[in-house]
């Protein structure tokens, strides 16, 4: 198979947003046209990476690899977009203004399919900054909100920062090597390898949103739209997680200071996101520190150096990202804090049961996806011998319900019913995008397994 | 195959209700239905159980081959006893609800998801599988008493989610760290019990997973001071999720002793049975003397619990045949017995709504049926010989007596709680049943035939086991032989 074809579905990701992003003159009038023919971009995207990603392949001179790891990312960016544009085609993300918003999505979904196969220190750095410069303007969408703007500007300063930080340390694993190329890599184990390293974790780290390089997160999701953040906290993180497990499994071996550094921010993340979710009234507040919480898990399955670390980490991120994108899908609707989602059972009972699943499973109830993400992680972590850490995770998972709890008895237990806003919008696009988060919630459990013991993913 | 029927019917029913329009009456109609054929079927698995022979009805084939979890169930006389507890009060449990009127299509698919998770429990063998069972079971709880609860339901729902969650998080540490012991290095947990039987894991890691196991189980049976939960939730619930919290799922942390904890890791087990036997008296004679001090009518049965569980604890930190067999045996009559005495006390407070001992008074003159079966239940809950509660208490202090792993003074002190659990029932007799019709009771109205009909059964039942223990101990028996010659080396 040719290079190009490889690509295939970056290509038709990039005419598909050039496509809705130019299209006014066809689709005058019918605003969320855009956002449906997006969708179908995004399907075809995925379709196509599920045909062309057989096999360990290295396009363009091995600037990208495309291997197993890199086409379950793929498939999954590409699909979990399209169910965000069929989404964003029912509703709409403020006025008028749906189509920039699709193609906002469609690029930084093409970034992150880029990211997912990024076997290159250029093409990842170039591949990270398309997938997350969209984020700033979702991020920011409503021109109208401070707090939006704010945040979108926290955003944008820590991510800046962080991916100048990067870039420094990518140009001395490259003085240290001579090559841009992974497997060129040759960073030394000394001091300034070590250095080198950890410039560059932090990079991929603050693009994760771990702690520390979390403290942006809080204030964009709470001043931003609960819908944009439904995509920008969840999507690109599965790729910023397969592009982590190559990383490291082209680092760590020369640089063991990597798996430390992996861990402390592991260690950070959980206490740190479950801790401070805990009195958060504000669903975006409360989904933002989970998220820091859940991609803690995610660091201490691969730094935990077990063999099984990586193929837990990339299972653990998508039983992440599905329900979060769920979470936030419902509130979008529904009210951003316990006050507005209290009495939610009355008067829309299956969106409170479809939020009862997706928050049970970040608990990680079984048979939910999310307990088998848990489970995988912590089988990690003990495999590796780090019986402590394995403890503190189970223990903050416990934390982690306590909050989740309290999401569910306002929407379930509270007697107040509040008034439904009055501008909602009912569209069984909305409520089809929901339900695909739903079943993928009940049904990923098993049918992602296969991600377990894919080639380059467990690859050790 | 029938196991997973029996375990999945439940859950299509739950489908069926789903789909039922919005203000249909017919859930109730599905749920008991289902539950109906649930307990037929699991009948027939009785009668063609063979005593002789250990699992069967076995079903093992991969689940999540990637991660080498299978999908294993089957039943041995233990697994038996309790599938059938809890398939008979799950339909009762439906049948006593039949006048709900909140939101009842929810309430009786919450019904059916616990019956999924309670029915699996007892089955599984492959831990994930066990591990997936056991913790469904608290969603559907957690909404049942959050949901359809008393005043304080909220705190109570949260406070049952979070509480066994804690402890089943630490079973979960358990179960890896078995699974990735060289020496187990599997899900299954019959594998794991021939390698505990064996001897291959050594005692220092025994402990320690002992301890995570320990959390997990101790806090659902409850061993005190694990108990705290079960007041609120036992007092919160509505009355068919008492019964079965009660009824079946304090028995699935007993269960989780026999079945993982004793063969599994037997030289733990037997450091451990002091502790645990201790534990045991404490929670028998605590529970009894708070059960003293209640005003309320189901916070008295609720703490009664704490102490009848405490005797299944006692029989198994004996570890001797007769300690299991009374195990099992008290944790079979305590479901049908206790799950009597929630069902009378929630028809009082349905008829007078009160639940206070002192507003309380003349039972048997105003409503003779249900004041003399109040008092019956009494007696079979303190272990009036004859009844089914004397045959598990009995065996179970004869086990723990000669057991090697305890002191004697254990048993001694454990047997004083028999005398405590007539002192408390009987003054509850007393001063609710005998005496004048208070104004609370005055006129109230008599059991009507349908609460009888969900009576009757367990009023069988708790005569057939007192009269002739062989009806369940034909089943336990056995089975239990097999564990206890793990843990005592002795059969």
């Amino acid at each position: 198979m040719g290079s190009w074809a490889l690509i295939a579905p970056e290509i038709t990701l990039l005419a598909t947003a050039l496509l809705v992003m130019f299209s006014d003159a066809v689709l005058r009038g019918r605003r969320r046209a855009g956002a449906w023919l997006g969708a179908v971009g995004a399907l075809t995207a995925a379709g196509l990476a599920l045909w062309a990603g057989q096999g360990e392949v290295t396009p363009f001179g091995a600037m990208l690899a495309v291997d197993g790891a890199a086409q379950a990312a793929r498939i999954a960016t590409g699909l979990l977009t399209a169910v965000f544009l069929v989404w964003l085609a029912g509703k709409g993300l403020g006025v008028g203004r749906v189509r920039h918003a699709a193609t906002l999505v469609l690029l930084s979904s093409l970034g992150s399919m880029l990211v997912a196969s990024a076997n290159d220190w250029v093409v990842l750095f170039l591949a990270l900054e398309t997938a997350t410069m969209p984020l700033y303007v979702l991020v920011g969408f409503d021109r109208d909100s401070e707090r939006g703007l704010e945040g979108a500007m926290k955003y944008f300063i820590l991510s800046m920062v962080t991916s100048v930080t990067m870039l420094y340390g990518l140009s001395f694993v490259l003085g240290l090597s001579g090559t841009t190329a992974y497997a060129g890599a040759r960073v030394g184990g000394g001091a300034m390898g070590l250095f080198a390293v950890a410039l560059v974790a932090v990079g991929l780290l603050a693009k994760l949103s771990a702690a520390p390089f979390h403290w942006w997160a809080p204030d964009a999701y709470a001043g931003s739209p609960a819908s944009s953040m439904a995509f920008v906290s969840t999507v690109p993180k599965i790729a910023g997680v397969v592009a982590l497990v190559r990383v490291a499994d082209v680092l760590a071996p020369q640089v063991p200071g990597m798996r430390v550094i992996l861990l402390a921010a592991a260690v950070a993340s959980v206490l740190l996101g479950n801790v401070a979710a805990f009195p958060q009234r504000d669903v975006r507040r409360l989904m933002a520190y989970s998220g820091v919480a859940h991609v803690g898990y995610v660091l201490l399955a691969l730094g935990s150096g077990s063999g099984l670390g990586p193929g837990a980490a990339a299972f653990y991120v998508l039983a992440y990202a599905v329900p979060s994108m769920g979470v936030m899908l419902v509130a979008a609707d529904e009210g951003t804090d316990l006050e507005t989602l209290a009495g939610l059972v009355r008067r829309r009972p299956w969106m409170a049961s479809a939020l009862a699943v997706f928050l049970l499973s970040l608990v990680g109830v079984p048979p939910l996806v999310g307990f088998f993400g848990k489970l995988y992680v912590f089988q990690a972590a003990l495999d590796a011998g780090l019986a402590w850490l394995a403890v503190v995770g189970v223990l903050m998972s416990v934390v982690s319900a306590g909050f989740y709890l309290r999401v569910l008895q306002a929407a379930f237990f509270s007697q107040r019913a509040s008034a439904v806003p009055e501008d909602l919008e009912r569209t069984h696009a909305a409520d089809v995008a929901i339900g695909i988060c739903v079943a993928a919630t009940l049904l990923l459990g098993v049918a992602a397994a296969p991600l377990l013991t894919m080639p380059g993913v467990a690859l050790r | 195959m029938l196991l997973t029927v029996i375990v999945f019917l439940p859950l299509a029913g739950l489908v069926a209700i789903a789909l039922l329009p919005r203000d249909s009456r017919g859930a109730k109609w599905l749920a008991a239905s289902v539950m109906g054929v649930d307990l037929a079927l699991v009948a027939w698995v009785a009668a063609h159980f063979d005593v002789a022979r250990g699992m069967q009805f076995a079903i093992d084939v991969p689940w999540v081959s990637q991660a080498h979890i299978r999908y294993h169930m089957a039943v041995d006389g233990i697994s038996l006893t309790m599938l059938g507890l809890s398939a008979l009060l799950g339909l009762l449990a439906v049948i006593a609800s039949w006048k709900q009127e909140d939101r009842p299509k929810a309430y009786f698919a919450m019904l059916l998801l616990l019956q999924v998770g309670m029915n699996g429990v007892f089955v599984a063998l492959d831990f994930v599988l066990f591990y997936v069972f056991w913790e469904l079971v608290l969603v559907p709880m957690f909404f049942l008493i959050g949901l359809w609860g008393g005043p304080k339901r909220e705190y109570a729902a949260i406070k049952f989610f979070l509480y066994t969650l804690l402890g089943s998080v630490f079973m979960l540490v358990g179960i890896l760290a078995l699974y990735l012991h060289p020496a187990g290095g599997t899900f299954d947990m019959l594998a794991l019990a021939k390698a505990g039987a064996s001897g291959a894991l050594p005692f220092g890691f025994q402990w320690w997973v002992f301890l995570a196991f320990f959390l997990g189980f101790a806090v659902k049976v409850p061993v005190w001071p694990l108990h705290t939960w079960l007041p609120d939730a036992h007092v919160e619930a509505p009355t068919a999720a008492s019964v079965l919290l009660a009824g079946v799922l304090l028995k699935m942390g007993a269960y989780g002793f026999i079945r993982v904890s004793l063969p599994m890791l037997p030289d733990a087990a037997r450091a451990w049975a002091p502790f645990i036997g201790v534990l045991a008296v404490i929670s028998i004679v605590y529970g009894a003397a708070v059960a003293f001090a209640q005003t309320d009518l189901k916070k008295l049965v609720a703490y009664s619990s704490v102490s009848h569980m405490g005797f299944v604890m006692l029989g198994i930190a004996a570890g001797t045949v007769e300690g299991l067999d009374g195990a099992v045996a008290v944790m079979f009559s305590h479901g049908i017995v206790t799950g009597m005495l929630f069902l009378l006390v929630g028809m009082v407070y349905e008829r007078t709504h009160t639940r206070a001992i002192a507003d309380l008074s003349g039972l048997v003159v105003a409503a003779p049926l249900t004041g003399g079966l109040l008092a019956f239940a009494s007696f079979a809950s303190l272990g009036l010989p004859g009844l089914s509660g004397f045959v598990g208490e009995f065996l179970s202090l004869l086990g723990g007596w000669r057991s090697a792993l305890l002191p004697k003074w254990i048993t001694i002190g454990a047997a004083s709680g028999v005398l405590l659990a007539a002192a408390y029932m009987l003054w509850m007799v007393l001063r609710v049943v005998l005496g004048k019709p208070s104004a609370a009771t005055e006129g109230m109205s008599d059991a009507s035939p349908r609460e009888l009909a969900v009576l009757a059964p367990l009023i069988a039942l708790t005569f057939a086991v007192g009269l002739y223990w062989d009806s369940i101990l034909r089943f336990v028996d056995p089975a239990v032989k097999a564990i206890s010659v793990v843990v005592t080396g002795a059969a």
